[in-house]
């Protein structure tokens, strides 16, 4: 069977690409699909001799048991965040912790393994010196602002639990981090995000220099990029990763680096990448198809923070993008029936076959999901529940309200009011109408 | 109570009630059937809040470990890795414990009062010292009377003991599979009761008891220990038990036929004594009838009569043969001394006598003169007790492999006549002081009336689903969650529950080795087979067989 004919049947048999697009294309006449298809195809195959020219494909090795009882003596260090689901709009209180599971598994009962509330958090953490107490009339830009809030909050933590490792000179072979090592930091350039308090930064980074706290150095940007480069000089290998890719950073990185070398021609990389846009073609898509189980892509170095984007440009932060450090990036196709996982790190890897196949290992552990288990295990241990969502939100409403009542000024007091009661479609907060006419 | 002895072991879980609640437990801490306790709050008739320490029973324990996805458990089995070689936790089992509430007490009182008040959730549960659970259930007991009978599952150091006084009044079940534990619990309370003086009266089909004749002397010499072989001993007053007797065990007569053999006992006056001759006299008078062209009986004809002569001495030679597979298996037991049962109509005090234990020894009847046997017995112990002179003391019967003599109406074809008179003991026994313990391996098959007389169980291992609906129907104080623990209870281990205990109690029953019958031994038939010789006949029959078998096969002219 030719290369293009077995692409093409694999998209139509397992590919999460044609079954995203057929979910999406209700409409979509046989022609589109036909289209649609030859496409994806064909960029499957060219993207397939790039990565075969690249000699980037790994075949990893796994055997259950011999591996496993080759590795129960490695320390690894999962690490995961949670932030809990029920906010209080527009207020600066964040309920945020972030879990970290060790595990030895050779290790006596008592010292086998440790679930850790690595970093906890209940408080304001951004500082509410700012507009962050003025409500926006709109609910959607409300929203946004906190989801964003929670992410960088999220982001932050998960950065500054791997330092805290770090800094406490941990014993690791690995450390895992559930998500990318550095998130795009694009989303918090944006005016209004508000600063960190100077409590909030001086327990995440306790080595930070406290003189110089003032309100830049105390933005998401500068406290993520301080918290990265503590990152980059750990002893032990940390990696990110992350189920599935919304984008696609590495062909578009690969592609890239032949347009460099002269191989491609910018009329063809500006061609390919804009068909990789229109069909929403992700990495993961992609990979999917072209890998096999148990094979992997070589990482590659890909830089994360990029200058000119349209809501960076032109925004403060815009100079800063450059001081970020790169990304090795690389991909496993961890089972049969799943998209290949990402993995990213600061730092490359002399092992990084080995380390490959120990993730592989981990994933294999969850035969079904195709993720490392260990990042499963800490995910279910550092959620932050529903009934401790709903206990912080109770708590933040009467700490609300008796500093309002306190003040004993109406306007205070109605803002309270107004804050607390900004989600709740409840009849109590609808236009009279009705009996009340 | 020191309850700084007391083990903090767990934490109760948010939603409670007065009836049950849900706590956390440490690794390890404690064990199904355990008792445990927290401290909560009751607010009292005056108004005030006391504090008060409520009593509970561990009703089930689950385990779960959420950070051990199911997947997992596929990799593992598939690649046989070894969970520990892994980074799979392996430490992070929840325990959950559901708690059944047995009361609350107050400061310095053991009396458990019923909680009205659920208990504080988030409070600590603790494991009290089994002196104090011990002390809990003797004040609890509140009994003039107690029989000691074992140790409490989860723990052995806590002994039990159950009311001597509700148990020979309010009856008794004990229901189990075969080897479970029955007979071990019934020799236990047989051994508290003979040393209380208590008479007893056993129904014993296949000679469990024996072992308290063989030990009588060491053990128990203050008592009388009797063993008795059944002698159907009727009067004319026992008619009805004759002739279902006769109908049942003889040929399927017509009407006519029963209509004669009707008369027949009506016309035939006996005075009282061995069945056997009373029915072989029945036979004679037949015949009489039938020869002398039947001038007493015009409407039947000699034909008739004759096949009811016939029928009578089918019956009596049934009879003949089950006296004599029970003299068989007596004479295999020859140390023991049997003797005839006495008629209790006219001797009751010979069979039940303060400090003396009856068996019976019913071995090689069918169930049907077994049936007529303990009815005629009963019914005129029974009266013996209902007379103003009361000529005999209150006495348990205990009745083995009671579906035997009180089967459910669905299987009781052959109308027993036990089940009316055992119906009748059991409804009224409570007043005239026969209370009555029925032992069975299948309580489905029991008559329900009488099971669900008993107040009180006494339930073993019980697999069989039927047996198990059949046991929480007949008992108002079994809960679901004791019946769930039936199929997974070992030898010995048994839950007692209704008015001999206060609360339903998983008990590890004391074997008291030296009341087993040393004569009759286990059912070991490989070691039996291992070590068989023939008798000198059937080596005299094997010596010649072939001998003969070659005569018979050279024959040429014999028929085939």
């Amino acid at each position: 069977m030719s290369d293009e004919i077995e692409i093409k049947n694999k998209i139509k048999a397992n590919s999460s690409l044609f079954t995203n697009f057929v979910k999406n294309a209700v409409t979509a006449s046989p022609n589109v699909q036909n289209n649609f298809l030859e496409v994806s195809a064909q960029v499957a195959l060219t993207v397939k001799k790039i990565i075969e020219d690249a000699n980037l494909i790994m075949d990893l090795d796994y055997k259950g048991k011999d591996f496993w009882l080759e590795n129960r003596c490695k320390t690894s260090c999962f690490i995961d965040g949670g932030v809990d689901k029920t906010s209080i709009i527009s207020s600066a209180p964040l309920s945020i912790r972030t879990g970290s599971y060790i595990v030895k598994p050779d290790a006596e009962d008592k010292h086998r393994e440790f679930f850790e509330e690595s970093m906890v958090f209940l408080g304001d953490l951004y500082d509410p010196k700012n507009e962050l107490y003025d409500l926006s009339d709109d609910d959607f830009d409300e929203d946004q602002m906190l989801n964003k809030k929670k992410d960088g909050a999220r982001i932050i933590f998960e950065a500054v639990t791997i330092v805290k490792h770090i800094l406490l000179n941990r014993k690791f072979d690995y450390c895992f981090l559930h998500g990318p090592i550095e998130a795009t930091v694009m989303p918090f350039t944006v005016m209004g995000f508000p600063t960190f308090t100077k409590f909030a930064v001086e327990n995440m980074l306790p080595f930070y220099n406290k003189n110089k706290l003032n309100a830049e150095a105390r933005h998401f940007v500068n406290v993520y990029l301080e918290a990265l480069n503590h990152i980059k000089k750990s002893k032990f290998p940390i990696y990110g990763i992350v189920e599935t890719s919304v984008s696609a950073p590495y062909i578009k990185n690969l592609l890239y680096s032949y347009k460099t070398k002269g191989v491609i021609s910018d009329k063809d990389f500006k061609n390919t990448l804009s068909t990789i846009k229109k069909y929403k073609i992700t990495d993961s898509h992609l990979l999917e198809i072209i890998l096999k189980s148990g094979q992997a892509l070589k990482p590659i170095e890909i830089k994360k923070q990029i200058k000119g984007f349209s809501v960076t440009s032109g925004s403060a932060w815009e100079d800063k993008m450059d001081s970020f450090p790169s990304v090795n990036m690389g991909y496993i196709k961890t089972t049969d029936h799943s998209s290949p996982i990402r993995i990213e790190s600061l730092m490359s890897s002399k092992n990084i076959k080995k380390d490959y196949e120990y993730i592989l290992a981990t994933a294999r552990l969850l035969p079904n999901y195709g993720f490392p288990v260990g990042l499963n295990v800490v995910d279910k241990f550092a959620k932050i529940p529903n009934w401790m969502s709903k206990a912080s939100r109770k708590y933040y409403a009467t700490h609300l309200l008796k500093q309002a009542v306190k003040s004993k000024d109406q306007n205070t007091i109605s803002l309270a009011v107004k804050i607390l009661s900004k989600k709740v479609r409840s009849w109590r907060n609808r236009p009279l109408g009705g009996l009340a006419r | 109570m020191n309850k700084n002895k007391w083990q903090s072991i767990g934490t109760v879980l948010g939603e409670t009630n007065i009836d049950h609640f849900y706590f956390s437990l440490k690794n390890y801490k404690a064990k199904k059937g355990d008792i445990i306790t927290t401290e909560s709050k009751i607010p009292s008739s005056e108004g005030n809040i006391v504090p008060v320490t409520v009593w509970g029973k561990i009703s089930s324990i689950e385990s779960s470990n959420a950070f051990f996805p199911t997947e997992a458990a596929q990799e593992l089995t598939n690649e046989n890795i070894d969970i520990r070689d892994t980074i799979l936790p392996t430490t992070r089992d929840e325990l959950i414990c559901k708690v059944i509430i047995l009361g609350f007490t107050l400061k310095d009182n053991l009396k458990l009062m019923p909680l009205n008040y659920p208990v504080c959730p988030a409070s600590t549960v603790s494991y009290p010292s089994s002196e104090d659970v011990e002390a809990l259930l003797i004040s609890d007991l509140d009994s003039d009377h107690p029989l000691f009978i074992g140790s409490l599952l989860a723990r052995d150091a806590v002994k039990i003991r159950i009311d001597a006084d509700n148990l020979v009044s309010r009856h008794v079940s004990i229901f189990g599979m075969s080897g479970s534990g029955k007979t071990v619990m019934v020799r236990r309370i047989m051994d508290e009761l003979l040393k209380k003086q208590y008479p007893m009266l056993v129904l014993d089909i296949h000679g469990d008891y024996l072992g308290f004749i063989q030990k009588q002397k060491k053990l128990y010499p203050d008592n009388n220990v009797k063993l008795f072989y059944p002698n159907l001993s009727v009067s004319s007053e026992d008619k009805e038990i004759i002739y279902t007797l006769i109908d049942k065990l003889g040929n399927t007569l017509t009407d006519p036929q029963k209509d004669f053999l009707s008369s027949l006992l009506e016309k035939v006056k006996y005075e009282g004594g061995s069945l056997l001759k009373y029915i072989e006299l029945l036979a004679y008078k037949a015949r009489e009838f039938a020869s002398d062209s039947s001038k007493s009986f015009k409407n039947i004809r000699p034909a008739s009569m004759y096949v009811v002569v016939r029928s009578l001495g089918q019956v009596a030679k049934k009879l003949k043969n089950m006296e004599q597979t029970n003299f068989r298996h007596r004479q295999k037991m020859s140390k023991l001394k049997f003797e005839e049962l006495p008629d209790a109509g006219t001797e009751p005090e010979k069979i039940i006598a303060k400090g003396q234990l009856s068996i019976l020894y019913l071995k090689g009847y069918e169930n049907l003169p077994a049936s007529a046997i303990v009815s005629i017995l009963l019914e005129n112990l029974f009266r013996h007790r209902q007379e103003v002179e009361e000529e005999i003391p209150p006495f348990l019967t205990i009745i083995e492999e009671a579906h035997n003599f009180i089967p459910s109406r669905s299987e009781d074809k052959d109308h027993l006549p036990s089940v009316e008179t055992i119906r009748k003991v059991i409804t009224e026994g409570r007043k005239f002081g026969t209370g009555i313990m029925i032992i069975s391996q299948r309580p489905s098959r029991l008559d329900e009336t009488i099971a669900s007389q008993c107040n009180s169980q006494i339930i073993f291992r019980m697999v069989n689903q039927k047996d198990q609906r059949a046991t929480t129907r007949d008992s108002e104080t079994l809960s679901v969650d004791d019946s769930k623990q039936l199929p997974n209870l070992a030898n010995g281990q048994g839950i007692i529950s209704g008015q001999v205990v206060n609360f339903s109690l998983p008990v590890q029953i004391k074997f008291d080795a030296e009341l087993i019958n040393d004569d009759i031994g286990n059912e070991n038939f490989i070691t039996a087979v291992e070590n068989w010789d023939d008798k000198d006949s059937v080596k005299q029959r094997k010596k010649f067989a072939k001998d003969f078998s070659n005569i018979t096969s050279i024959d040429k002219r014999r028929a085939n």
